[in-house]
């Protein structure tokens, strides 16, 4: 397969990315917006008059037709305008500008920890299929992965916080301020999701690992008498190297999900904390660009981690 | 995603283990299903009343102190799994049924229908499952229906894409092709041809996908979706008493005993069913 085939693939499998953001986006709109009816209602509350609540309906543009407004909110956000929220009128786009890095950090230090360790235990694991340590790693990553993030992350405050007394329960940083200018506060939430995404990693390396370790071109090398250390770094690896990059992207996907857990429970100020926080208070706009602003990430770095399989693995490149 | 469907699957990543342990996995499992649903009618104080002060540590009349606000903990304890259990179930089901539905047809149906209903269940597939129950829970806030459906839906692409593969395996052997030569109405070898023989599948698919659903409703509670304040619920009393951990663990420990013993042993036996199948 040419370069110009793969690049067209490349280009086939974004514009399919950009059709399901889009597809996103729609449910996001409907579900938030559409679907439930009434949303003034709700704001106004219980002992609103119907003047209110109508003059409510009015202010928020609720009273247009659903896809004219959805059409004027996707217009809005292309142009980087996502409106403003209900709660402290702030803009979402600053709330995001504001939130996102404080989030990325916690994200990339948990999988700056997660992969090393997974890759480790999944060679060391696929590599003994069926023997011991693949049985301890396997039952050991099954109940790691099983335990949600919120009960990992309530375990290590009651131990390192309130047990031991070493580290902050909460992460407090101060109006303005960033979490890396006070490291502490960064250690248990990137512990909490550290443990989750390593297990699951760890469990679909070892898959793959186990996979290529039963190759007839890893049987010929074991044959040869390459052992150890070598087989592991020069026969498995590079071939393990294309499933491996989209694991590391689904690990991220998975991330997202538990940064919002981690956030909420240490009151981290992230952006997952912030979706929360809008979701607890009826935010509307809020919790629609901070979801779509969440979902375009994730669909990028899975994007990426296709594309790079794509070059990775020759045998996979024939196959769209 | 080539590469990674059998790891989703969790065949090739399972290895077996010894009865022993599944036996533990199967008991305990069962009792915290029992202590959810019979709870309820057992506790001995109301879940939402105050009775006493806040934090208490255990006593005679509170075996596992009070949380926060001063509520019985084992009584919350005894009402908080019912959601937890059940939900999970409920949207296991709606996914198996649905699932099985349009998996079997679009495994009949021609590659490029076939391939479209997969690409459509997946468009929800892509983003993490908690951001979908985040968008339905601030669409409805405060039902439990829209937890369920929304844990649901992110089971479903999974539960489509087996079930369509399943299906595809058996649609090639030639008894489809012979029951289609008698002239037999799609639903009669849907019926006869289909479904038995990708029953295991099914079994096995359903108690993953419930794992992951007692994961993910767990999680939702602890968030405060679904049914609100003062509402019991395992996940939420984790959240509720957080801050009260140097002075009694019980309000957390205790419920977070209970989701961890639940969510590890069905992990352990739907990874075992789904082995037991593949060996097959």
């Amino acid at each position: 397969m040419n370069h110009a085939a793969l690049a067209a693939l490349a280009v086939r499998r974004t514009a399919a990315a950009g059709l399901v953001l889009v597809a996103l986006s729609v449910l996001i709109f409907a579900a938030t917006e559409v679907l439930p009816g009434d949303a003034a209602g709700t704001l106004a509350g219980a002992d609103a008059t119907e003047a209110e609540r109508e003059q409510l309906r009015r202010d928020l543009g609720l009273d247009t037709d659903p896809a004219r407004r959805y059409i004027d909110w996707a217009a809005a956000a292309i142009r980087g305008d996502l409106g403003t929220g209900y709660v402290g009128r702030r803009e979402v786009v600053e709330v995001l500008a504001d939130r996102l890095p404080n989030s990325l950090v916690l994200t990339t230090l948990a999988m700056a920890v997660a992969i090393p360790v997974a890759a480790a235990i999944g060679l060391v694991a696929g590599l003994r299929a069926g023997r011991r340590a693949d049985r301890a790693v396997s039952t050991a990553t099954l109940v790691a992965v099983g335990v949600p993030e919120f009960l990992v992350a309530a375990l290590l405050i009651a131990v390192f916080a309130a047990g031991l007394g070493l580290l902050p329960e909460v992460s407090l940083v101060p109006l303005g301020g960033r979490p890396w200018d006070s490291p502490e506060v960064l250690v248990l939430p990137v512990a909490a999701l550290a443990v989750a995404a390593t297990a699951a990693a760890g469990r679909l390396l070892r898959a793959s690992v186990a996979d290529i370790a039963a190759t007839p071109y890893v049987e010929a090398a074991r044959l040869r008498g390459v052992t150890g250390v070598r087989l592991a770094l020069r026969h498995v690896l590079p071939n393990a190297a294309g499933p491996a990059v989209q694991v590391v992207a689904v690990m991220f996907a998975g991330l997202v999900g538990g940064a919002v857990v981690v956030e909420t429970l240490f009151n981290y100020p992230g952006i997952g904390y912030e979706l929360q926080q809008a979701v607890a208070n009826r935010d509307v706009p809020m919790v629609q660009g901070i979801t779509l602003a969440m979902s375009a990430t994730t669909l990028t770095v899975l994007l990426l981690g296709d594309i790079a399989h794509l070059l990775l693995n020759p045998a996979l490149r024939g196959r769209a | 995603m080539n590469g990674i469907d059998t790891a989703e699957t969790g065949a090739a990543v399972t290895v077996t283990r010894s009865r022993h342990a599944l036996t533990a996995a199967g008991t305990a499992a069962a009792v915290v299903v029992l202590a959810a649903l019979l709870g309820p009618l057992v506790a001995p104080a109301s879940p939402t009343a105050q009775v006493g002060l806040p934090f208490d540590v255990p006593s005679a009349a509170h075996p596992l102190g009070t949380d926060a606000v001063g509520r019985d903990v084992l009584s919350r304890l005894l009402h908080g799994g019912r959601a937890v259990v059940l939900l999970a179930a409920g949207a296991t089901l709606l996914a198996s049924v649905v699932g099985v539905t349009l998996g079997v047809l679009s495994g009949l149906a021609g590659r490029r229908p076939g391939e479209f209903v997969v690409r459509v269940v997946d468009v929800v597939a892509v983003i993490p499952g908690l951001l979908v129950l985040l968008v339905l829970a601030a669409g409805f806030p405060g039902s439990d229906t829209a937890i369920l459906v929304g844990v649901g839906l992110v089971s479903l692409p999974f539960s489509v894409r087996v079930m369509r593969s399943a299906t595809r395996q058996v649609a090639v052997r030639g008894f489809v092709d012979a029951a289609r030569a008698r002239g037999d109405s799609r639903w009669r070898i849907v019926r006869h041809d289909i479904l038995p023989n990708v029953t295991g599948t099914m079994l096995a698919e359903a108690g993953i996908r419930f794992s992951a659903a007692v994961h993910l409703t767990a999680t939702a509670g602890f968030l405060g979706l679904g049914a609100g304040p003062p509402t019991a619920n395992w996940g939420r009393m984790v959240n509720e008493n957080t801050a009260g951990i140097a002075l009694t663990v019980w309000p957390v420990l205790a419920p977070a005993l209970l989701l961890v013993t639940f969510t590890v042993s069905v992990n352990l036996l739907a990874d075992d069913l789904a082995a037991r199948w593949a060996d097959r």
